[in-house]
Order: C-alpha cells, then sequence, then structure tokens
C-alpha cells in the first residue's frame, strides 16, 4: 500500500470517527462504550431460513422469489438449505421438526445466502443507481475524480447497510469498525476504484447480513 | 499452540492435513485426547445404516421355513416348499407375482443372488424389541433402548473415530427414528448427525463462496468472515448481551476451524454427485461435478428419480473421501416410480413401482408381496454399494468394505398369523424379529438364535458361543452391544454386555 494511500484512509477513518487518527487498518478505540448488562439468561432464537430470506428481501427491496438462487434456479431456503436453515419439510422429507442445533453446515449455507444477497443488491444498485439500496453514487465525490472514498459517503454507506439490515442505526464504533474495513478491501489495489468500493458494500452487507444479531433473534 | 500440547503432538497433528486439523480443533487442549484421536482417525470402521422403515421381516427372507418344516403351516406364514432355497445357514425366498396386494404392478424380487454372494459375511441375529410403535422402535434400534446413555450407534461410532472427519456422522435419510438425535448430550456436537436430506444440492452447503455470481475475490471473502468474527460481532450490544447464549456459543464455535476445515477439502466439488446439465448447471457458475461421479452415476443409474439410489450413491461418496465415518439411508415413505411411468393410464408395467407407499409397512396390506419387493430393494442397493466399497483402496491393500458394516435397521417384524393357506394376507406388528447385519467384521456366515416351528417366532442364543437357544429372547441392550463392539467400539463403563458371539474374531 503506498503511503499517500495510507494517508488518506486515516484521514477518512478520522473524519468517520470524530476522534483521534486511527493506525492504518482497523481503528482503535480510546474507551469503549459502556458495555450493556450481559443478559443472566440468554436466550436466543436461530432466523430460520425463511424468517431470514424474508427480512432481507423486505429489508433491501429484493423480491422474495428472487432475492438467492443457487445455479440460477434453485431457491436458497426452499430447495436447497431449507432443512439445514432450520426449516420443516413434512410432505417429502418427513421433516417435521426444525433442527434443534445448529448443523455443522448452517453458518456455511448462512454465509453463502448472505453473499448471494448482497452481491445481487450490489449488482441491482450498480444496473440502476437512481434505484440504489446500498451502493448509491458519491463515493468519489460529485464528480466522481476523489482520490479517496468519501467520508459522507462511507458513513451514510455503513448506516444504509446497518439501516437496511439490522433495522437500526450503528453506533460510532460499528461505523467505525466498517468504514475502516474499507482499507482491507482496497488493500493493493486502487483505493479510488468503483469495483473497489463495490466489493467493499458487499463485504460490509455480508458481515452485516451473517453477523449473530441478523442470525439470532 | 496449547501448552498442554508437546511440540511432537503438534507437528504430528500438522502433518496429518486435515485429519489432523479437525482434531486440533475439536480436542485443543488435550494431548492425549489427540493422540487417542489421531490413532482411530488412522484405523476406523464405517457403520452404513441401512433403514428398513415398516418392519423387515426375517421369517419372509433370511429365517423362512417351509410348510413341510411347520407343524400349522397353513395358519402360519411359512411359505411353500418349493419357494424356500437353503444357502449356508440362511435361507432365501424369490419370488415373482402380478401384483404387490392392490398395487397393479407385476415385479420380480430376489433374495438368493444376494444371499449366495455375500453369505460369509451375513449375520442374521434375532431379537425381540420393546415396541411396535414406528417412531419409537426405529429409535430403539439405534439406541439400543438407551442402552449407552442414550447415545446411538451413529454417535458411538463417530465419536470413536470421527474426530479427524469433516463431517462424521451424516443422515441421508430424515424424518425417522432412525436418525433421530441421541439422548446423550454430552457429546462433542461433531457426532451428532448431519442433515443431508437433498443429495443434489446439499454439496452447495459445503463452501460459503464457491459459484456465486458477483461475489469479490475468495480471499477478500475470507478476509470478511474474520472481520465478522473478530472485530463486527463483538463489538455489538446484541454480542455483549447475549453471547452467554449456548447457541450463540455453538455458532461461534462451528463457524470457526471446523467450517474452514470443512471447506478446505473442497466438499463442494468431491460430493457433487449430479453431473453439469440443464438442470444443474455447474460450469456456468464456475462448479463441476466429482472426479468419480460417473462410476458412482453408472452404479446408481436411477439416482436422478429414485432417492434411496441418490442417498446410496452420496453416502458412497462421503465414506470415499474421508468426509464421514458413518451414514444413515433407506427408503422413505412416498411411493416410488420409475421414471417416466404415468399414472392412470391403464395399469403399471412390470417394475413400474420402485417402492411402495409407506415401504415395508405397506405389508399391512400384502404381507409377502410387499416384503419381497422391499428386501429386493434394499439387498439390489447393498449389493451396489459393497461392491463400490470393495474397487476402492483404504491402505496396504484393504478396500473401504474390510472395514464396514451395513446394519439393516428395522423397528419390528410382523404377525406370523395367515388366512388357511393364503399367499396374499396382511399383517401386523410384532415385537419378534431379528436383523440382518453384513460385514467382515462380524460374525459371517451364522444365523444367531433361531426360530420356533410352532409359532414362527425367533429365539435367542448364548451371547458368548451364538449357541442357540430356545426360550431365551436377546434385547435391544444385547443387540447394540454386539453392533459396537464388532465396530470396535470402547464401551468401558457402559456396562454393556459382552456379546462376543456378534465378532467376527469371536
Amino acid at each position: 500500500m503506498t503511503k499517500h494511500i495510507i494517508t488518506g484512509l486515516a484521514a477518512i477513518a478520522a473524519l468517520a470517527a470524530c476522534a483521534t487518527a486511527p493506525e492504518p487498518g482497523l481503528p482503535q478505540f480510546a474507551a469503549d462504550a459502556p458495555a450493556p448488562v450481559a443478559s443472566v439468561d440468554p436466550r436466543v432464537k436461530f432466523k430460520d431460513g425463511e424468517r431470514y430470506l424474508r427480512d432481507l428481501s423486505a429489508n433491501l427491496d429484493m423480491p422474495r422469489e428472487e432475492i438467492c438462487k443457487e445455479l440460477s434456479r434453485y431457491d436458497c431456503m426452499t430447495d436447497a438449505f431449507r432443512i439445514v436453515l432450520g426449516g420443516v419439510e413434512a410432505p417429502n422429507l418427513l421433516v417435521n421438526e426444525p433442527i434443534e442445533n445448529a448443523a455443522l453446515t448452517s453458518p456455511i449455507a448462512v454465509d453463502r445466502v448472505a453473499l448471494h444477497v448482497c452481491s445481487n443488491r450490489v449488482r441491482m444498485d450498480r444496473e440502476n443507481p437512481a434505484k440504489a439500496v446500498l451502493f448509491r453514487a458519491g463515493a468519489f465525490g460529485a464528480d466522481g475524480q476523489a482520490k479517496n472514498p468519501d467520508a459522507k459517503w462511507l458513513n451514510a454507506t455503513a448506516d444504509a447497510i446497518y439501516g437496511s439490515i439490522l433495522m437500526r442505526s450503528p453506533s460510532e464504533r460499528e461505523i467505525q469498525n466498517l468504514t475502516a474495513y474499507y482499507t482491507q478491501v482496497s488493500d493493493g489495489r486502487a483505493i479510488n476504484s468503483p469495483d473497489v468500493a463495490a466489493d467493499w458494500v458487499i463485504l460490509s452487507c455480508f458481515a452485516v447480513a451473517s453477523s449473530l444479531e441478523a442470525v439470532f433473534y | 499452540m496449547p501448552k498442554h500440547l508437546s511440540r511432537r503432538n503438534f507437528l504430528r497433528t500438522a502433518s496429518l492435513g486435515a485429519t489432523g486439523a479437525f482434531i486440533a480443533a475439536r480436542a485443543p487442549q488435550d494431548a492425549f485426547a489427540q493422540e487417542v484421536m489421531i490413532e482411530r482417525a488412522k484405523n476406523p470402521r464405517f457403520l452404513i445404516v441401512l433403514s428398513s422403515f415398516g418392519g423387515a421381516s426375517q421369517v419372509d427372507s433370511f429365517l423362512s421355513r417351509r410348510e413341510s418344516e411347520v407343524p400349522n403351516a397353513k395358519a402360519l406364514n411359512a411359505y411353500p416348499d418349493d419357494m424356500v432355497q437353503t444357502i449356508g445357514e440362511f435361507r432365501a425366498i424369490d419370488m415373482k407375482g402380478p401384483s404387490i396386494g392392490a398395487i397393479p404392478a407385476a415385479f420380480t424380487a430376489n433374495q438368493s443372488n444376494f444371499a449366495r454372494k455375500h453369505q460369509n459375511d451375513m449375520m442374521v441375529v434375532t431379537h425381540t424389541g420393546t415396541s411396535v410403535n414406528h417412531f419409537v422402535a426405529q429409535q430403539r434400534s439405534i439406541n439400543g433402548n438407551a442402552a449407552w446413555h442414550g447415545r446411538t450407534l451413529q454417535e458411538a461410532v463417530a465419536l470413536t473415530y470421527g474426530a479427524g472427519y469433516a463431517i462424521p456422522n451424516v443422515h441421508l435419510v430424515n424424518g425417522t427414528g432412525f436418525t433421530e438425535r441421541g439422548t446423550d448430550n454430552t457429546l462433542p456436537a461433531y457426532v451428532y448427525g448431519e442433515r443431508a436430506p437433498t443429495p443434489n444440492l446439499w454439496p452447495l452447503s459445503l463452501d460459503g463462496y464457491k459459484g456465486i455470481a458477483g461475489a469479490p475475490d475468495r480471499k477478500l471473502f475470507e478476509a470478511a468472515r474474520k472481520f465478522r468474527n473478530e472485530r463486527l460481532d463483538p463489538s455489538s450490544d446484541f454480542f455483549r448481551t447475549f453471547s452467554g447464549s449456548q447457541r450463540v456459543k455453538h455458532w461461534t464455535n462451528i463457524r470457526g476451524d471446523a467450517l474452514r476445515g470443512v471447506e478446505a477439502e473442497d466438499l463442494i466439488t468431491k460430493l457433487m454427485l449430479f453431473p453439469d446439465s440443464e438442470e444443474m448447471p455447474l460450469a456456468a457458475h464456475g462448479l463441476q461435478g466429482s472426479a468419480i461421479g460417473q462410476k458412482v452415476r453408472e452404479t446408481f443409474p436411477n439416482y436422478e428419480f429414485d432417492p434411496l439410489e441418490a442417498q446410496a450413491a452420496l453416502a458412497f461418496m462421503l465414506l470415499r473421501y474421508g468426509v464421514s465415518v458413518t451414514v444413515t439411508l433407506g427408503p422413505e415413505g412416498s411411493a416410488v416410480f420409475k421414471k417416466g411411468v404415468k399414472l392412470g393410464e391403464g395399469g403399471l408395467g412390470e417394475g413400474d413401482i420402485v417402492n411402495p407407499p409407506i415401504s415395508f409397512d405397506f405389508s399391512h396390506q400384502a404381507n409377502r408381496q410387499v416384503q419381497a419387493v422391499m428386501w429386493n430393494r434394499q439387498l439390489s442397493i447393498a449389493e451396489r454399494l459393497i461392491s463400490l466399497l470393495k474397487s476402492e483402496e483404504f491402505r496396504d491393500g484393504q478396500s473401504f468394505w474390510d472395514r464396514s458394516m451395513i446394519y439393516f435397521a428395522t423397528e419390528f417384524g410382523r404377525t406370523r398369523r395367515r388366512p388357511d393357506n393364503a399367499m396374499t394376507f396382511g399383517s401386523g406388528h410384532d415385537l419378534n424379529n431379528g436383523s440382518l447385519i453384513v460385514s467382515p467384521l462380524a460374525n459371517g456366515g451364522r444365523v444367531l438364535g433361531g426360530i420356533n416351528v410352532d409359532d414362527m417366532l425367533t429365539y435367542g442364543f448364548d451371547p458368548t458361543t451364538g449357541k442357540p437357544e430356545p426360550g431365551r429372547h436377546m434385547t435391544e441392550p444385547e443387540m447394540y452391544s454386539g453392533i459396537a463392539h464388532a465396530l470396535g467400539i470402547d464401551t468401558a463403563g457402559s456396562n454393556l454386555p459382552d456379546m462376543r458371539a456378534m465378532r467376527r474374531q469371536a
């Protein structure tokens, strides 16, 4: 990574965080936000595949029947990963109850579905910028010529990802995490490439969509 | 490196590649446990549970009796003399018929070919169960009626040999008691059965990245996973609030090293049974079929429409590629017709029905014909699996079959009475039966126990010598123990009985 890129990204992170300049890469925090009280009886439920996909469908404005297809023809939930993702299929498979504990392949299937969905969403955004949901215009300024991604755009995109997928605003710390993550995605590549920016949106979307908070409720 | 592990141990697990990686991940703090796991992973036994839904009856197969042998033959399920063949200690029934009870489909069924070819590996053990409820009896056929803290035979095999395998225990048939999780909750997560309900698409769940159009480079994807696991999740309020949840702990555990181990094996390719086609456009998505796919498809040519053939094909691939040490497959409850058969157009041709509805349990309608068709189906699947396993070398000249066992697990037997001299009659559930086990590890060529011709009920045997003992009935825990011991499972501390008679080297 060249020196000017490091400098530029440090500046981005600083702007995003409104704090002191972090080291290249991921930010360091002067002090953690007060930790929420850990539940003494933590009970969470696995969000089964159908609920998971319906949520993403609604939140990312993607038709349910098109949001995730394996081999371009098999619905990820109904056809491919229904049982692994906690669904049931009584008529043919005689599976009347969802799996009690996540299977070894469940996290892989979730990752796969999340990557499908996020890749599709960004592809749609690039094909029709006027209706973009996550990858909106302005990554490199109004004229698209800036050398570094625009800090406001980074913040706004991070906010859109959290807002769309988890239906909440990100914390300052979470925004810092995502914006600083841009340096990893751009490592070794032209930092002001639209492809790099698109990759960052896809992977940030993927990370949030496959996070514990997205998978459990 | 954990402090309990020696440099030698670390190097050893590292030198074992994927096997070592799985073991290191599954017993990260225990050098002794790793040593044991390594030795067992290198010297495994494979258990194939070929579940026989509905009551696979020994009286209609390998313990069948001729009418001339049975005093009250006209009222009991004894067969015409010329239908019963004797092959070593076994009997066999070959049958042709114009219909399967009320199903107007001619059939031809054969048991003798299998018995002749595999009699030296065949062992029939008599037993009497404790339930005629399908689901309950299915469970007890694989957990010995909670004989060993409720763990199933598949879980016991996975625990003993599976630590170095990606997915040690795979359930290809679902929704039955044969694949119900055991009740021993103390076992590590990797030994419980993994459901693989759709053989064509399930391999896609073995890689989170391959074949996804428009995804960023794989290295970036892996970095995103790491970012999520190590940065994004730990900093969320959700995690800090609910990180104590067992579900969350389990999830974070299996999405770590275990997940990477599964993907590193490239199982999405190795286990892709289906070839590139219009219905499975693999190449267009950067995927490809398994290197041994053609061989397996030729052995199970009906894999596209017959769920059992597809299960068997994937079962073999799971064993052959060192993914699993135990697989469970079997016919499901639905009727299966030959490809292209059209219903409602004037009856069915011979062999058009591959699997009668509710499998062996359709014996309620036509005991003999259904038993014949279903035994023929099960034995055909077993024969082809054995053939494939024999064709592949495990190590040092040994084939995979030399280390395998096929257990025809079933719930119960069928009632023995029939209307006088009837050839077609329905039967009910009966606790009394026996099981077929085929394996080079079992006491092959033997019928352990016998059959009382006065009532056609089976009786037991001496657990040590195998000598028949009329009046004795073998129990579910004894069957469980005999199978476990034949597979070399250490049951010390379990209080399971010694069933020496069921082992090859008795």
